[in-house]
């Protein structure tokens, strides 16, 4: 039985060590600490992955280990990670980390983690209201709203009165909550924010959304920002700004970031991005646990938010060599 | 094939392979002769929706950069709607452009972006992707007799997967930068006087050549044949077979030269781009007074009925309405401009097949 019990945790180490999580199976003492996440080759969680790797450096260095556990594909996402769950607590693990995506699949599962006295920490999704329901010790990522509100009162801070979020996805909640995060982050400084919903009419289309917005400029001559919910979105509105003839008065914020709207922060035309930063989600998930398993520490900050960070002309080059290094 | 040509002759089908290009609708001079013209209700319909926005969307909305903004999203749905059109003349339907679009972004932008090629190459490799994928389209609607409504709704669904699939594993990114040089980007994807893409140029020119082929080649007679009646078609010796894969191909690569257009106009391609324009072609085109059965349609009607559906989507945000409002006005104001469109043409033969007093 015993003998099992090892051929199987070496044949799941080594198939963790297949896909790259940098498995130990050689453990003394140290942490052996497993992580629920997406798709390894997921542009947002390879991200993740990356901090969790390197905050499982120190994990290892102390004769600990951290094995990630992804699914093959996202067809089936809630019981797929359930079973990861449980795949991660009969290995016998000094402490888990996961993603509450579906929480009508995942909660027995998270449930039975903390039934079995090992310290369990929810990240990425959830919020702090998964962690309190399951009895976890803490929750590590962002809350949309709270992102919204950062980077409204960013705005208010750099002189922006009136901004326009424009929502082309219209009725999608994580959506709402960053227009009105935005509201709410702007008002603090006295300024006003318009949502501004686009048909579905002009879902995915570019031009559509820019000459929507360019019109929306036109129409109201007191906005001096734009808010893009996606760094798709962004594009179109770059391009909306300069047609209106107001380049040199309205700003370009936008939710997450890409290539494209890197070049344009370093460019000069757009003026921030807000980031959820994805790998201090790995890496502070994996710290906050490796401590609280080799030494007893406990963070008493709940939650953990991992967002918003403003990537703005001050940063932009930092930010481009860590998109190149694989962690933004 | 000779029994085939014998039935025909005796079904006295008419024979428009034979024939050569019949004289143009010429605009007649007599106020009737213009009424009846088929195209002159969706005109209506277009003038009356532009009265609409010019009374509600004021001075901005008549400006230069009012104009711009529905010539500009007109003229890319235009460029697909155009070929769509000549495909639901002739009695198909192609729902693959929603996804032909962005893998053609993402082509041009991986091709020429990610890996450096010159913009020349990227170019060439997404209208070869657009090409592809329509012949792909047509030969298997042509072998398999599936309705291509079914077919397109599936290579709609692969082109989209591989899209993704492909992307991911080459740029490990769903979006991807592309700096086009001059003049790529001044002849495809720029704006003249800061306001007005580049891509109306383009728009005129493909309303130019459809003109030409639907109605002033012999090809327009055969679609017209196509899409009134298949089996008289093949019995008249038109090359059924190779002109719906044409069709097909045509419309694979207008959709993709609004993507690679896209693509260099934004600096940047999106996987999930483009689905909207499956509905709203089909839309310009059924405002534009084609017949949703196929075998009837003018490139006139095409281009008014796009301007239509431009002037609708795009001219809501020049009025004071509440945007949340925006689809109802945009569903309302489309009813409103086919039902004068059918109106004004069920009126317009009525006179014409009244007796000359």
């Amino acid at each position: 039985m015993k003998l099992g019990k090892t051929i199987m945790a070496a044949a799941l180490a080594a198939s963790a060590l297949a896909i790259g999580a940098g498995a130990d199976f050689a453990q003394a003492k140290g942490a052996k600490i497993f992580v629920i996440g997406g798709k390894a080759d997921d542009p947002f969680w390879s991200k993740v992955k990356k901090g969790a790797d390197e905050a499982g450096l120190v994990a290892k260095a102390n004769g600990g280990s951290v094995t990630w556990l992804g699914p093959a594909n996202y067809d089936n996402l809630g019981p797929d990670a359930a079973k990861l769950i449980r795949t991660a607590l009969s290995q016998h693990p000094d402490a888990i980390v996961g993603p509450d995506w579906v929480p009508a699949a995942e909660d027995d599962a998270f449930k039975a983690v903390v039934a079995a006295h090992v310290p369990l920490i929810v990240y990425n999704a959830g919020g702090m209201d998964a962690a309190k329901r399951l009895g976890a010790m803490n929750y590590v990522g962002s809350d949309e709203y709270v992102a919204g509100v950062g980077g409204g009162e960013y705005l208010g801070a750099h002189g922006v009165k009136h901004a326009i979020c424009v929502n082309t996805l219209p009725g999608t909640s994580n959506i709402e909550a960053r227009c009105k995060g935005i509201a709410d982050g702007l008002a603090k400084s006295g300024g006003k924010t318009t949502e501004l919903p686009l048909p579905s009419s002009n879902f995915g289309n570019p031009t559509a959304v820019a000459q929507a917005v360019k019109a929306a400029l036109i129409k109201d001559k007191s906005v001096d920002a734009l808010v893009a919910i996606g760094a798709g979105d962004a594009d179109a509105l770059a391009t909306a700004i300069p047609q209106a003839g107001l380049a040199d008065k309205v700003k370009l914020a936008s939710f997450d970031m890409d290539e494209a709207g890197l070049a344009r922060i370093k460019a000069g035309k757009q003026f921030f991005a807000i980031d959820q930063q994805p790998y201090l989600q790995g890496f502070l998930a994996v710290s906050l646990l490796n401590g609280y398993v080799d030494y007893g520490v406990d963070l008493p900050t709940r939650p953990v938010l991992t967002g918003p960070g403003i990537v703005d002309a001050s940063n932009v080059d930092a930010t481009l060599a860590g998109a190149k290094a694989g962690a933004r | 094939m000779t029994s085939d040509a014998s039935r025909a002759a005796t079904t006295a089908a008419p024979n428009p392979a034979q024939d050569a290009a019949p004289p143009a609708p010429r605009a007649r001079r007599s106020l009737g002769g213009l009424l009846r013209r088929p195209e002159t209700g969706s005109l209506i319909g277009l003038a009356a929706v532009f009265a609409f926005f010019s009374f509600f969307g004021g001075a901005d909305f008549l400006s230069a950069g009012g104009f711009a903004s529905w010539l500009n999203v007109a003229s890319e749905l235009g460029i697909i709607a155009l070929p769509v059109g000549l495909l639901m003349i002739a009695g198909q339907l192609d729902l693959s452009i929603g996804t032909i679009l962005p893998a053609s972004s993402m082509t041009v932008a991986i091709v020429s972006g990610r890996f450096g090629a010159p913009i020349v190459v990227g170019i060439l490799a997404s209208l070869a992707l657009g090409l592809a994928v329509g012949y792909l389209n047509g030969a298997l609607v042509v072998r398999t007799k599936v309705p291509s409504f079914v077919v397109t709704l599936a290579t709609l669904f692969a082109v989209a997967g591989f899209t993704l699939g492909l992307s991911v594993i080459l740029t490990g990114s769903t979006s991807v930068a592309l700096t086009a040089p001059e003049p790529a980007k001044g002849l495809i994807g720029d704006y003249v006087g800061g306001k007005f893409q580049t891509s109306i140029f383009w728009w005129i020119g493909a309303v130019v050549v459809v003109e030409f082929v639907l109605h002033r080649s012999r090809y327009g007679n055969w679609i017209l044949a196509l899409g009134g009646d298949p089996v008289s078609a093949r019995n008249a010796g038109i090359p059924v077979d190779r002109l719906t894969i044409a069709l097909f191909m045509a419309s694979g690569l207008c959709a993709a030269f609004v993507g690679m257009e896209q693509a260099i106009l934004f600096n940047s391609a999106q996987v999930s781009a483009g689905q909207s324009f499956i509905f709203n072609s089909i839309i310009a085109v059924v405002v534009g007074g084609v017949l949703l059965t196929g075998g009837y349609g003018t490139v006139a009607g095409i281009v008014f009925g796009t301007m239509t559906f431009a002037i609708v989507n795009q001219g809501i945000f020049y009025t004071g309405f509440d945007a949340n409002w925006a689809s109802a006005i945009i569903g309302a104001l489309l009813l409103a401009a086919v039902l004068m469109n059918n109106t004004f043409r069920n009126m317009a033969m009525s006179v014409a097949a009244r007796p000359k007093a």
